[in-house]
């Protein structure tokens, strides 16, 4: 899409590079004309689908091409869908060539990756030998798809359309492979999820391709169960190896109040749970004060003691005076992180929210302590934080914290 | 990586007669293996070029006539505009030429020569998913609260936003709201500036704002900005130009730009400026191109930076643009 990280270079390119750059470019373009003469024809063959495999190689962004390919494989390569199934219905509606055209005999995609479908499958084998050789052959295109992704994948981590074809390819693979089959298949994808995040943590592509899966993976249709469990255990794992990755807690965030339901939690086991949590956060912001990642889940939870509208919660039969034992538990140790750590913004950040949480908590307003700790604080924000002036001085005017001073009615 | 920036004088400004040379000459690059390799953004590299052209007071910079034909010449029969012609309809691409055609004033010339606003919002309409409000980017099912903004955005220019349920719409944005108050790109997803921008916009054009956590939003948003002045995307990551649109256009759609330090913004954006050829990168010393160029120049346009065209933080068209376009309905 754009120029990223890419250093910018004065260099004046010399004839004989300008000469290799037009070659290039010629064969980029022939190797284009035939695949848009071909598709303009709506020639989708085996052929066709080859050259967008070079294509591809050369630009993975180029979307119309992965469409071209997708239209190979639903015209000729794949076999024929069965009259009444989801994928008689789902013919493309700008694809020219929803008729599918001659099954090829030259299509067959050479792969030593394909995994051929569970012969015991409760769907295989109703319907004789045709349809059996027409799964087997599905089942070695589509995993050998999967496969052509992969190289593409790591060197363009971000390139939406590759994730996108391949969540497709997926897709193909639950309306033609055997259950058993397809849920091998998509089970094999949260590696590769967990790879691309070993490789990049924060890619938010690979986190939400792993969201995906899991979700169809838990679904009826590849007849699976909650894996609520496994993955919150994947961001302990993630957490471990990297106290600063925020898309691992976010995703811990997310998964909790499904956890704490599917374990059937009661009051007593929420409560440990909360301990746990606070446990956990507390001792990464007592080694990481500056890390805005830590204290977002110290916010997560806090927000679960002091609101409930419309938002579950991991322990929502918590009295309002238990509820305050726990803010002040917390606001004890942040103030205990201000002996060990001078010029730390986010500690004074937190401990005036929390502390405004807890007024909020018992329904008042701030009393002369907390008044006059608060505009100290407010003063360290402003001297720590000058960009955000403007958000301490809203503050000060919202906590009624202001000096009076005359004013003009 | 800051070689380059040091070495600019402090007090370099706006260079904008370069920047008008660098948009113009994006057409030229035929010789450049990138310019091919980037065909499938055409349309959008168009809107990101003349919506700049149009904040920097050169209207006149590519020909009109010119740029109408190549719009049109991207749309399909069934209403949609791929990014070029030969590529495929979609929602990215489409949003696009309905905002190109905005900003020069030729919605007449798509009912004269195109297919007409009917069946674009057609298209656009058909791409929504009528159970969970969502909208996918084309006929092969991607979905993304990006494609949910495009298509408020084009719907609303065109007048047509009734054909599609907005209130099912707002709901799955709602659905997409994270504790931070902010918004992923579906539900489940981390907050990501780009992806608020989208979310917020959306409700903007819909007039649900009220369903925004504005306090919690606006610190998540003001702790984007960093040492330096620039402002990153998510938590811990580095500084990027584009978001000096993404979270600053998010902020002025809540009442809160003032909740960052804009001159060390403003300097951060004019940093990243190629002086000699023009043009804006991601961070100083990068290769420019014209996406960041576009969101440096939209940011010091909300930034009221002097000698640029005030820009409409809810469409990322100038101001007088939308005035034109929305005259009184915008509420």
């Amino acid at each position: 899409m754009s120029q990223h990280g890419i250093a910018r270079s004065t260099r004046v390119r010399t004839e004989e590079q300008k000469l290799l750059e037009i070659e290039r470019i010629k064969k980029y373009r022939a190797l284009e004309d035939q695949v848009r003469s071909r598709a303009s024809r709506t020639d989708y063959t085996a052929e066709l689908f080859h050259l967008t495999s070079q294509l591809l190689r050369l630009n993975p962004e180029y979307y119309t091409t992965w469409n071209v390919r997708r239209r190979c494989l639903i015209s000729s390569l794949l076999s024929k869908p069965s009259p009444g199934s989801s994928l008689s219905r789902a013919s493309p509606s700008s694809s020219p060539a929803a008729t599918p055209t001659r099954p090829s005999a030259s299509s067959s995609s050479s792969s030593s990756t394909a995994i051929p479908p569970s012969p015991g499958s409760p769907t295989a084998g109703t319907s004789g030998t045709t349809a059996e050789a027409g799964q087997t052959k599905d089942a070695e295109i589509l995993t050998s798809e999967l496969t052509f992704t992969i190289p593409l994948l790591i060197d363009s981590p971000k390139c939406y359309w590759i994730w996108n074809y391949r969540l497709w390819i997926l897709q193909q693979i639950i309306e033609r492979l055997p259950i058993a089959a397809a849920r091998q298949v998509w089970e094999d994808e949260l590696g590769l999820a967990s790879k691309m995040l070993n490789k990049d943590r924060r890619n938010f592509h690979a986190w939400g391709y792993r969201r995906q899966v899991v979700e169809k993976l838990e679904s009826a249709v590849l007849e699976g169960q909650s894996m609520v469990e496994p993955e919150f255990a994947y961001t302990d794992k993630m957490i471990r190896t990297d106290l600063s990755n925020f898309s691992a807690w976010h995703r811990r965030s997310k998964l909790i109040p499904r956890l704490l339901d599917e374990r059937r939690a009661d009051d007593a086991s929420r409560r440990a749970f909360l301990d746990k949590e606070l446990a956990l956060i507390r001792e990464a912001l007592n080694v990481g004060p500056e890390d805005q990642s830590l204290w977002y889940y110290h916010q997560y939870l806090v927000l679960n003691l002091v609101t409930t509208a419309g938002r579950p919660t991991i322990a929502p039969a918590l009295a309002t005076e238990d509820r305050v034992t726990y803010l002040t538990r917390e606001l004890v140790d942040i103030k205990d992180l201000l002996e060990d750590y001078v010029g730390v913004k986010l500690i004074y950040e937190a401990l005036m929210e929390y502390t405004m949480y807890m007024c909020q908590l018992e329904e008042r307003k701030p009393d002369a302590d907390e008044r006059a700790q608060l505009i100290e604080w407010l003063r360290q924000l402003k001297k720590l934080d000058p960009m955000r002036k403007g958000r301490w001085e809203d503050a000060e005017r919202d906590y009624g914290l202001a000096e009076p001073r005359f004013t003009i009615t | 990586m800051a070689g380059t920036a040091s070495a600019l004088p402090d007090e370099l400004g706006l260079v904008a007669s370069a920047h008008v040379r660098y948009i113009q000459s994006l057409d030229t690059r035929k010789d450049e293996y990138e310019y091919w390799l980037t065909e499938h953004l055409r349309l959008n590299g168009l809107y990101w070029g003349l919506t700049a052209l149009y904040l920097l007071g050169r209207p006149d910079a590519l020909p009109r006539d010119k740029t109408i034909d190549f719009v049109l010449s991207c749309q399909h029969e069934n209403g949609g505009f791929g990014a070029a012609p030969g590529h495929d309809a979609h929602m990215l691409s489409t949003v696009s030429a309905v905002q190109i055609l905005a900003l020069i004033d030729a919605f007449d010339e798509l009912e004269a020569r195109g297919k007409g606003k009917a069946q674009v919002g057609k298209y656009i309409a058909g791409l929504q998913n009528r159970q969970t409000g969502t909208f996918a980017g084309d006929e092969w099912g991607e979905e993304d609260t990006r494609f949910l903004y495009g298509a408020f955005n084009a719907l609303s220019l065109l007048g047509l936003l009734d054909l599609v349920d907005v209130g099912r719409a707002v709901d799955h944005i709602v659905s997409c709201a994270n504790f931070d108050g902010g918004y992923g790109s579906g539900p489940g997803a981390e907050s990501h500036a780009a992806q608020i921008f989208t979310c917020v916009a959306a409700l903007a054009i819909a007039d649900r704002k009220d369903l925004i956590d504005k306090a919690r939003l606006g610190a998540w948003l003001s702790e984007r900005q960093i040492t330096g002045g620039g402002l990153n995307g998510r938590p811990e990551k580095k500084e990027d130009v584009c978001y000096s649109w993404w979270v600053l256009s998010s902020l002025e759609m809540i009442g809160k730009t003032d909740w960052i330090d804009k001159d060390s913004l403003i300097a951060f954006i004019l940093r990243c400026q190629d002086p000699e050829r023009g043009g804006i990168s991601d961070r100083p010393g990068d290769m420019v191109d014209v996406w960041h160029t576009l969101f440096g120049i939209t940011g010091l346009s909300l930034l009221g930076y002097e000698g640029l065209e005030p820009v409409d933080e809810v469409y990322c068209l100038p101001k007088s643009t939308i005035a034109r376009v929305l005259g009184d309905e915008r509420f």
